[in-house]
């Protein structure tokens, strides 16, 4: 049995990686996801040690391919819904902890929710999406740094491209501002729903084959994400700003 | 011609994919490539052998066949497939229906019922352009 080497690996896990996100993205059930990732995986692994393409398996479009398929596991949640729920309790989490932490550090008696932080969130949400999802990429850039360098370029041309179009933001502009008693109150509403969406995913695994994952460890594995992001919105909000600062020099 | 040719050959396997699977899937429980394989074997190549999953899924939703994991020696489980009664039903009824539909095709392709009715040959002659 001939051995695959690195880059087919990630092209075959940075594939098969974007179609389980689509599927979860699309509402299909955890057992059921995870038996079409095992079924996908082999496949996609025999066809390409007979020496077939990523394309002879998935054919010319990977996400209508991963659309098909989902579409037949007949899921109940309408396209991306599924990530309303968790993307607001992530948002609510990072939101109140940089609050509850500038409000620590600076002995500050209120917070202010500029422009550029929305901004930052937001774009922040939807790399966290694109990231997974770039592997539907794979058949066309075969490495994953060069998937990795597109999506990055992307980033930098649409700041360029608003720079471009003269668009002329006050960043700093405060869209809200408020005192350390609501951050408390917006803490204790991430906490209910994330504890809603634990409750609706331990439902759905309960009808699934899946194994239900303990209380303990997925609040480990939130809080931990949380922290990432947060210092990855730092990271973010300085590499914006100087990503800006150039392209405003280049224009 | 060699295009048209391929495109007529994948629009005929579209159609009747679904039909090829629970028919190969009826003759012995296999997993998907295992079903990709054995269709390739009797001259059906597929355009792009990942569309048999959501025929496969539909099926199985429909309750013609019933997936089931089998442990592998060289890895992670494997997902067979096997009928299930109502499947026997359906795919003797897509049987019937395709030697109706297949008989008919020929004979059309043959030109034998065109010639049978002289009728049919008077009426296609009306409608030319004078």
């Amino acid at each position: 049995m001939p051995i695959l080497d690195q880059y087919t690996q990630y092209q075959i896990s940075d594939l098969i990686e974007a179609c389980a996100s689509y599927w979860e993205l699309r509402g299909v059930a955890p057992g059921s996801r995870n038996e079409m990732r095992l079924e996908l995986e082999q496949h996609v692994t025999q066809a390409v040690r007979d020496g077939k393409s990523l394309e002879a398996v998935i054919g010319p479009n990977p996400p209508a391919f991963a659309e098909a398929w989902a579409r037949e596991m007949r899921p109940r949640i309408f396209r991306g819904g599924i990530v309303v729920l968790p993307a607001l309790v992530y948002a609510l989490s990072v939101v109140s902890t940089t609050a509850l932490i500038q409000q620590l550090l600076a002995h500050s008696p209120s917070f202010t929710f500029t422009l550029f932080t929305a901004y930052l969130l937001i774009s922040s949400g939807l790399l966290a999406l694109l990231i997974p999802l770039s592997g539907f990429l794979a058949p066309r850039i075969r490495t994953r740094q060069g998937r990795v360098t597109l999506l990055c370029a992307l980033v930098v041309l649409v700041v360029l491209a608003l720079r471009e179009a003269g668009m002329r933001v006050n960043w700093s502009m405060a869209l809200l501002n408020w005192s350390w008693p609501l951050t408390l109150v917006l803490f204790a509403l991430a906490a209910f729903l994330y504890s809603l969406e634990y409750w609706r995913t331990a439902n759905r695994e309960r009808t699934s084959s899946a194994g239900r994952v303990p209380l303990v460890r997925s609040v480990m594995a939130f809080v931990g994400s949380v922290a990432v992001f947060d210092v990855m919105l730092f990271v973010g909000s300085v590499a914006v700003f100087n990503v800006c600062t150039l392209a405003g020099k280049l224009l | 011609m060699e295009v048209i040719v391929e495109t007529r050959s994948t629009q005929l396997l579209k159609g009747t994919l679904d039909m090829c699977l629970l028919a190969t899937i009826a003759q012995r429980p296999c997993y998907g490539y295992e079903m990709v394989q054995r269709l390739t074997q009797q001259g059906l190549a597929l355009v792009s052998e990942g569309s048999i999953y959501p025929l496969l899924s539909r099926l199985q939703q429909r309750g013609y066949i019933e997936g089931y994991l089998v442990p592998s020696t060289d890895g992670p489980p494997r997902k067979y497939y096997r009928l299930q009664p109502e499947g026997t039903k359906q795919l003797e009824q897509w049987q019937a229906e395709w030697e109706t539909f297949a008989q008919a095709v020929e004979q059309i392709l043959k030109g034998e019922r065109f010639d049978a009715d002289p009728r049919s040959v008077h009426a296609i002659s009306d409608l030319r352009p004078h």
